[in-house]
């Protein structure tokens, strides 16, 4: 208590400091925009890389980016700061945020500010499955920026080694090999269990097979959305997840190591996890590796992936030099040339059908074949009210509350079934906790 | 002599109990005396004010303040960026109190604490008991022992959680290797086994500090007589040095309470995130996550509401025990 009472004095001195000494200082010709972001690693990095490059594209705005912790971290900042008037000018927030960020009236919709300060943004021009989440009534709520699916990520050694050329494209025949994976001893972990397994192998999984997850085209009709994922397919994976579980071929990583280095480090020859491992993986992993679009259901109707990753909003209370900063440093993040240097820096699906022909003409797929299965996956089939994407308020509350539900069955608490119903039971309670607090909305 | 001087005022304050405190200070005004005061009376308010006032401030920014913003958040639901807000009476509270899961972490914070409290404080007993009769290295031995305290919670958790891991950690091997199916991340019982022994380890070092200063304070001349009496060591340590202690271990029964109910966030945020399936989701926990990870203000603020009550309402029954039972004068 009396530290973080010490400390924010000593940052307060520090900060008039500061403020006396940048008024003498070439600095202070700048207008100054603060960017609160939520990624870290290799990924933070090209964060960097992207500011400095826009810091020194011109000399008006100086971009400051600081990291906030993960998205749910940022996102209790930025609450926490929007309440005393010390937000950030522009935010970037997960995909599970964005019923929140949408009507928490503390945004500027980005097609707005943009058409205001002057720049002409080609709103058509971003991929379908990415427009089709962030665009709400026709108008784009926020400005796409790190887009990902998950797929599925394999030791190509061990496959070799276990007679096959690549994983199977059903859930069936990736079984069997797994299976055999460990039977054979060539691994004593077949896969990974991706730490946002909620979100690859429950909702991507439900969206692929062409399930719905919840009434009312996933809330994208509505906010009297239900959640009907006890009644489909997602039952059964919960179920399979369960028994690879239970007989040592599904690991979970738990605290204090993350799934994916379980991947890199060659201890399990499996992991569904996001396209953005890219960067990662590429650095770490001492074998051949490879991935493949993530399996489906034998006889499904399969369809597209959903995606996840953050977009940038721009944050209401700030001043009108400050916007057009924001205004211009979105419109430089838009950039085809930026779009296609992100992409390939990280591993995150280019965002705008220009970006993606640009990458494809130049032949970065073909020597990058692993960077194309996300937007492969993403655009399998016409998009159905199932795979579009998922539209629900509190998201972060109901995902948390499917996660402990789920942990239920890894425990042996619960059948998956008695699971999934209650978590579609508390999560219809947040659902409609959400719909009496935003009505009319 | 000003030492033994300051030792009579408190003596004297100490054993004569005002029965009428405001007409005593009322008859200090006028008498020019100051026999019977307080060793810390000040005659002019104004300077006890000023001292008085930056723990108050601190009192203000970091209790008052927080406690109202407590107390009116949890009879509402509110959007995280407080644009819209329903006034719900008292609809959080009864949430919470017909939910299982609210439930069965409150049973679970029950459990915690109190095994912890145990726990912790037969092993510094014991720690402390074993320093009074070590003669050569006490120092280095009291130091070894007093090491987990200086490692911030996050990073000992961290380890904690890395040294167990099912996958990958060392120690967790060497369980699998004799026959244990060891595995924080499927067994409830594996995970809150796991944080009890984080939280146990680093406050161990707490309980053994003040243990070892009060078997210390214990006069000689007593241990003596006990030891010519025929006492060996362990008689003389649970009838003689226990009770002389009893002020101090009653002290730390309430201080691992409180670190059991409130300081284990760190821990078990970095051991456990509270999984799986909620079996390691303490009360104050669970606070943080409905509050800062999921938003959902209203509940939080709700659950803190009924945390402070604990609090308020334990701290108060302490006291009162204190008072009545335990004699500080030797």
């Amino acid at each position: 208590m009396a530290s973080t009472y010490v400390k924010s004095i000593t940052g307060l001195f520090a900060a008039g400091a500061l403020l006396m000494g940048a008024t003498g200082a070439h600095a202070a010709d700048r207008v100054k925009i603060e960017w609160w972001y939520a990624i870290s690693g290799k990924l933070g990095d090209t964060v960097q890389q992207l500011i400095s490059d826009f810091n020194k594209s011109q000399d008006k705005y100086e971009v400051v980016g600081t990291f906030k912790g993960n998205y749910e971290e940022t996102m209790a900042a930025m609450v926490a700061a929007y309440r005393v008037n010390q937000q950030p000018a522009i935010l970037q927030s997960a995909e599970r945020g964005f019923m929140t960020m949408l009507n928490s009236g503390a945004v500027i919709p980005v097609d707005q500010l943009m058409a205001k300060q002057g720049y002409k943004t080609d709103w058509n021009d971003f991929i379908k499955p990415v427009a089709g989440f962030y665009i709400v009534n026709g108008k784009p709520a926020a400005l796409p920026f790190n887009s990902s699916t998950p797929i599925l990520w394999y030791n190509a050694d061990a496959f070799r080694a276990a007679g096959f050329d690549a994983p199977s494209d059903t859930w069936q025949g990736l079984e069997k090999q797994l299976y055999a994976l460990k039977e054979k001893k060539i691994t004593d972990c077949s896969m990974a269990l991706p730490g946002d397994f909620q979100w690859s192998l429950i909702e991507n999984y439900s969206a692929i097979n062409n399930y719905p997850f919840a009434t009312k085209a996933n809330g994208y009709a509505g906010l009297d959305t239900e959640f009907v994922y006890n009644k489909t397919g997602v039952v059964g994976q919960v179920a399979r997840l369960k028994k690879w579980v239970d007989d040592g071929v599904l690991k979970i990583a738990g605290q204090g190591v993350a799934p994916i280095s379980l991947f890199t480090s060659g201890t399990c020859a499996t992991i569904i996890n996001s396209t953005a491992s890219h960067s990662g993986v590429e650095a770490d992993a001492k074998f051949k590796w490879s991935a493949a679009v993530m399996p489906h259901e034998e006889g499904a109707d399969v369809r597209n992936g959903t995606i996840g990753g953050a977009s940038l909003w721009a944050v209401k209370g700030k001043s009108e030099e400050v916007q057009a900063g924001v205004a211009a440093f979105l419109n430089f993040v838009a950039q085809p040339d930026t779009q296609e240097w992100w992409s390939k820096a990280t591993g995150y699906v280019p965002v705008t059908n220009t970006a993606y022909r640009k990458m494809k003409a130049e032949g970065y797929f073909k020597d990058h074949p692993t960077r194309e299965i996300a937007i492969e996956q993403l655009s399998r089939g016409e998009p159905t009210d199932n795979s579009r994407g998922f539209r629900f308020g509190n998201h972060n509350q109901s995902t948390a509350i499917l996660i402990e539900e789920i942990q239920a069955v890894w425990t042996g608490k619960k059948t998956p079934q008695e699971a999934l119903d209650n978590s579609v039971k508390r999560g219809n309670e947040i659902l409609r906790q959400y719909e009496k607090l935003h009505a009319g909305k | 002599m000003p030492a033994s001087n300051a030792i009579m005022i408190n003596r004297e304050g100490a054993a004569t109990r005002p029965r009428f405190p405001l007409r005593r200070s009322l008859g200090s005004l006028v008498r020019s005396s100051e026999v019977g005061l307080k060793a810390s009376h000040f005659r002019r308010p104004w300077l006890a004010a000023g001292l008085v006032a930056p723990q108050l401030l601190i009192l203000l920014f970091f209790f008052f303040i927080p406690t109202w913003k407590a107390l009116s958040l949890a009879f509402v639901q509110v959007d995280p960026f407080g644009g819209t807000m329903i006034f719900v009476g008292l609809d959080n509270f009864t949430t919470l109190f017909s939910s299982p899961e609210y439930r069965d972490s409150a049973i679970l914070t029950l459990w915690f604490t109190v095994v912890q409290c145990l726990a912790t404080l037969a092993i510094a007993g014991l720690l402390a008991f074993a320093t009074d009769n070590v003669m050569r290295g006490r120092a280095i031995y009291k130091g070894v022992i007093l090491l987990p305290y200086a490692i911030a919670p996050a990073i000992s958790g961290v380890l904690w959680a890395f040294l167990f891991n099912p996958t990958v950690g060392p120690l967790a091997q060497m369980l699998h290797e004799l026959g244990f199916a060891w595995d924080p991340n499927r067994r409830p019982f594996d995970a809150l086994l796991l944080v009890s022994v984080a939280a146990i380890w680093k406050h161990v070092c707490y309980d053994y500090i003040f243990l070892v200063a009060a078997f210390l304070a214990v006069p000689p001349s007593v241990m003596e007589a006990a030891a010519i009496d025929g006492a060996r060591p362990v008689r003389r340590f649970l009838t003689v040095t226990l009770p002389m202690a009893a002020p101090t271990i009653f002290f730390l029964i309430v201080m691992n309470f409180v670190y059991g109910l409130f300081e284990t966030f760190g821990i078990i945020d970095t051991v456990t995130r509270g999984g799986p399936a909620g079996s390691t989701n303490t009360l104050v926990y669970k606070v943080y996550q409905d509050g800062f990870r999921q938003l959902d203000l209203g509940s939080s603020a709700a659950q803190s509401v009924i945390l402070m009550a604990i609090a308020v309402l334990f701290t108060f029954l302490q006291f009162r025990a204190v008072e009545r039972k335990v004699n500080y004068q030797v």
